[in-house]
């Protein structure tokens, strides 16, 4: 009964003529942000934060969130077009989207993340306004340990990201950790890897990495067949560029799945929508009964952890309202926003200032449907994109990454570090080694480390702590039984040609 | 939108020009080396917004965010731009004590020209609310009785965090761990789950939590009570003999720019500490003020890479310079 007047007030709140402007506003500079790689939320957020002092508090944290889980929207448009990860959450997206998009698919696949979106960041408000305080407590019952396990499971995700050969999977793998590595280690302060580069001291953003290995290597491999550079098929017709009811029949659990594991982990403030999206793809594809397709442009491959990232939104903001307990550099500065606008962020926020977490709560419902509204009809105009010819094309993506990396950092030596991946994405190609594997290491390779390092320190040494505590333990034997998974495929092909004999 | 920015960039070109030697002429870059929403950065920015609102200075601020390397990309940056006179940062005092232990962090503040210590950072030492210990000499003997299973939460090793628990070891000869959590949130998030004992932790944001009962304040490392904690000693008070590493917040150049910038830039921050929005900013967030002019800078720089040296020493640390 609280809750439905809460959300009554709520409504007050968002549905006010200016609030709804300042909300679209939001979701539509939020989606601007979101298919542009580079300029993430974080910056955007910040660079609009002298305005929000001309507005009130309530408007202000509408427009700012907007702008949050409206970028997640728009992030999978470049990611399915272009094989350009526009933000990070969207490496996961690339995998399916990028091959639907290369059967002539771009329109369904934009669809389907727009729909999945939609779904999953409305759960996500959802479970914001139903089990935020409760949750936030049993989140602080995972610490290293559990972050560990978490990753981990992360990890043996790898066997399911594998195409043909799993040994070259788990060396890209291994090389995504070993480039995790590099910098500076946050416990000792000593530099690793850095051969001598003051660049290299902060480590390679995984943007970098991601853009160069997905895209760059993409366009050099399309460009050396030159018979085969030709324009991707764009079918015409309205209904070749939506959903068709079957994808949707396909996408129902991956909608449910996604939804699910991105609120949850969303709601563990050392964890991440790169992992969430990830982890959701994992076990679509683990409980999928046409595990094959994966890879090749499944369209529940796209609606996983597009669902998953969105949904993280929600999750994200559970841990930052209700213990001014940032997960991301965007919450982080939602966080420094609500301190400079006078407010005391903490456990007493949500009881002290319901007008406003409520506004907020009601405002995402708003702008979840405005997005889309906003993102289905540009879904037809997107796939346009693709009937450019190759020596557009190409050029074009090369120049959006490049922009793209230098606009986040500003710095040349990153442009460099750009054509090196990009180079090793094309090798990596031409040798058969899977891109996604390197991604999964890379994303997961700090955290793993730190938690890891964090575990043993709790311990004073002893690894017994991974598994003496019972998170920790059931996640890692989930992780154990997912590496077994291929062992048992074989041993299951195997039993069955015995028996056919 | 569109207006407003118009508005906002009329506004500043109707401020009246100071009558000096330099003015900026277009906008002025502010280099901070975290990501948005890091602890520079939300200072520079709120620096940004008074220095406006008070019409200090006649351009536009633009926080340039140059992260990485625990300063050492951001302090690099600024070497580079030599001469430059639209260009500031803001320093912490990671900015010092990295060069002190990372070969590569070869740029120190010394290379920089120093404009304004502006913001001191107190902090208070916590535990969780239902912990057994009362004072901070429960949680020391508690720490001795069982050595090395008592655990602390914090940032680097070289972060004052560590710097806190170092000193305490050293005078009371009791041992407990540190865990390094690279973000605020983590360590907070460590405590409250119960996974580690006692954290040291902002004033403003254990404010919160104390409110809310979560957390229990033990003493203050501070050398002064705190207006907002009347009650909780400050670590001399509690016993023990030393004394705090102030974590500090300041304005700095690049190398190599004439004299009287220096002295507009100097000017600019100590109207800005003046100005009733700055306390209001400093006391929202209970820091206290730190002003201090370009030449007693160059000298706190000396003082605190000296008392960091013995505190990173003592702690085992290698130090490269």
């Amino acid at each position: 009964m609280e809750i439905l007047s809460g959300l009554m007030q709520g409504f007050a709140v968002a549905l006010q003529p200016m609030n709804l402007l300042w909300c679209l506003l939001g979701v539509v500079l939020g989606t601007v942000v979101g298919v542009m790689p580079g300029l993430g939320p974080p910056a955007t957020i910040a660079m609009l934060l002298p305005l929000t002092f001309l507005m009130n508090p309530s408007s202000a944290i509408i427009m700012l969130a907007g702008i949050y889980y409206g970028a997640k929207y728009g992030g999978s448009t470049t990611a399915i077009l272009l094989n350009v990860p526009g933000e990070s959450a969207s490496v996961a997206t690339c995998i399916d989207g990028y091959q639907m998009a290369r059967k002539g698919r771009a329109g369904p696949a934009l669809g389907i993340a727009a729909i999945a979106s939609f779904i999953a960041g409305t759960f996500g408000v959802l479970g914001l306004m139903l089990v935020a305080p409760p949750l936030a407590k049993m989140a602080l019952a995972f610490s290293s340990p559990e972050y560990f396990a978490l990753m981990s499971l992360g990890l043996a995700m790898v066997v399911l990201l594998a195409g043909r050969s799993m040994i070259k999977a788990l060396l890209a793998t291994l090389v995504g950790l070993w480039i995790a590595g590099i910098g500076i280690d946050p416990f000792s302060t000593t530099a690793r890897f850095t051969f001598g580069s003051r660049e290299l001291l902060s480590g390679l953003d995984f943007v970098i990495v991601a853009i160069g290995v997905f895209a760059i290597g993409e366009v050099l491999a399309n460009m050396e067949g030159r018979e085969a550079v030709k324009a991707l098929p764009v079918p015409k017709g309205l209904r070749n560029l939506l959903p068709t009811m079957q994808d949707m029949k396909d996408s129902r659990f991956a909608f449910a799945n996604g939804s699910i594991i991105g609120f949850l982990i969303g709601v563990l403030p050392g964890a991440g929508s790169t992992i969430a999206s990830f982890i959701s793809y994992g076990v679509e594809k683990a409980v999928s009964r046409r595990p094959e397709e994966f890879g090749k442009g499944a369209v529940e491959g796209v609606a996983a952890p597009e669902a998953a990232n969105n949904s993280e939104t929600g999750g994200a903001l559970v841990p930052m309202l209700t213990l001014a307990i940032p997960g991301s550099s965007t919450t982080a500065i939602l966080l420094a926003a609500l301190v400079l606008w006078g407010f005391k962020p903490g456990p007493l926020f949500i009881p002290e200032n319901p007008a406003m977490f409520w506004g907020l709560v009601a405002s995402m419902y708003v702008g979840n449907l405005m997005l889309l509204v906003l993102n289905l009809p540009l879904v037809p105009l997107f796939a346009q994109v693709l009937r450019a010819p190759a020596y557009v094309l190409y050029p074009a993506i090369l120049g959006i990454s490049v922009v793209g990396v230098y606009s986040t950092s500003g710095s040349h030596f990153d442009v460099w570090l750009l054509a090196g991946f990009g180079l090793m994405g094309y090798l990596m190609r031409k040798l058969d080694y899977p891109a996604a594997p390197l991604i999964l290491g890379l994303v997961l390779g700090g955290a793993l480390e730190r938690a890891l390092r964090q575990s043993l320190m709790m311990s004073e040494g002893s690894l017994s702590i991974l598994v003496t505590r019972p998170i920790s333990a059931v996640m890692l034997s989930l992780a154990v039984l997912i590496l077994l998974i291929p062992l048992f495929n074989k041993f299951n092909h195997w039993r069955l040609r015995a028996l056919e004999k | 939108m569109r207006k407003s920015l118009v508005m906002v960039a009329a506004l500043a070109f109707a401020a009246p020009v100071l009558a000096q030697g330099f003015t900026p002429t277009r906008p002025v870059e502010v280099v901070v080396h975290t990501g948005p929403g890091g602890g520079s950065d939300v200072l520079a920015r709120a620096v940004a917004l008074i220095i406006e609102k008070e019409k200090l200075v006649p351009v536009r601020m633009q926080v340039a965010n140059k992260p990485g390397g625990g300063g050492t990309v951001a302090a690099a940056y600024l070497a580079e731009k030599k001469g430059e006179s639209h260009t500031i940062g803001f320093f912490t005092g990671v900015w010092l004590t990295n060069p002190l232990t990372i070969e590569k962090a070869n740029v120190t503040l010394k290379d920089l020209t120093p404009i304004a210590r502006l913001v001191l950072e107190p902090a208070v030492i916590a535990v969780k609310a239902d912990a057994p210990y009362k004072t901070l000499g429960d949680f020391v003997n508690a720490a001795k009785q069982k050595p090395g299973e008592l655990k602390q939460s914090g940032g680097s090793i070289t972060s004052r965090d560590n710097v806190v628990r170092q000193q305490l070891q050293k005078v009371s000869g009791a041992r407990w761990a540190f865990i390094s959590f690279p973000g605020g949130g983590e360590r907070i998030a460590a405590l409250l789950g119960g996974h580690v004992n006692m954290m040291v932790i902002e004033p403003a944001e254990a404010g919160e939590h104390i409110r809310a009962g979560n957390i229990r304040v033990l003493a203050q490392v501070s050398d002064k009570r705190l207006p907002a904690y009347p009650g909780v000693p400050t670590l001399k008070e509690a016993g023990f003999d030393v004394t705090p590493v102030p974590q500090v917040r300041g304005v700095v150049a690049p190398p190599g720019i004439p004299r009287e910038n220096v002295v507009y830039w100097e000017g600019v921050f100590k109207k800005l500490s003046q100005t009733e929005s700055w306390k209001k900013f400093l006391a929202d967030n209970q820091f206290e003020d730190g002003y201090q002019g370009a030449a007693d800078l160059a000298k706190f720089y000396d003082d605190f890479s000296q008392q960091m040296r013995v505190v990173l020493q003592e702690a085992g640390i290698k130090l490269v310079r």
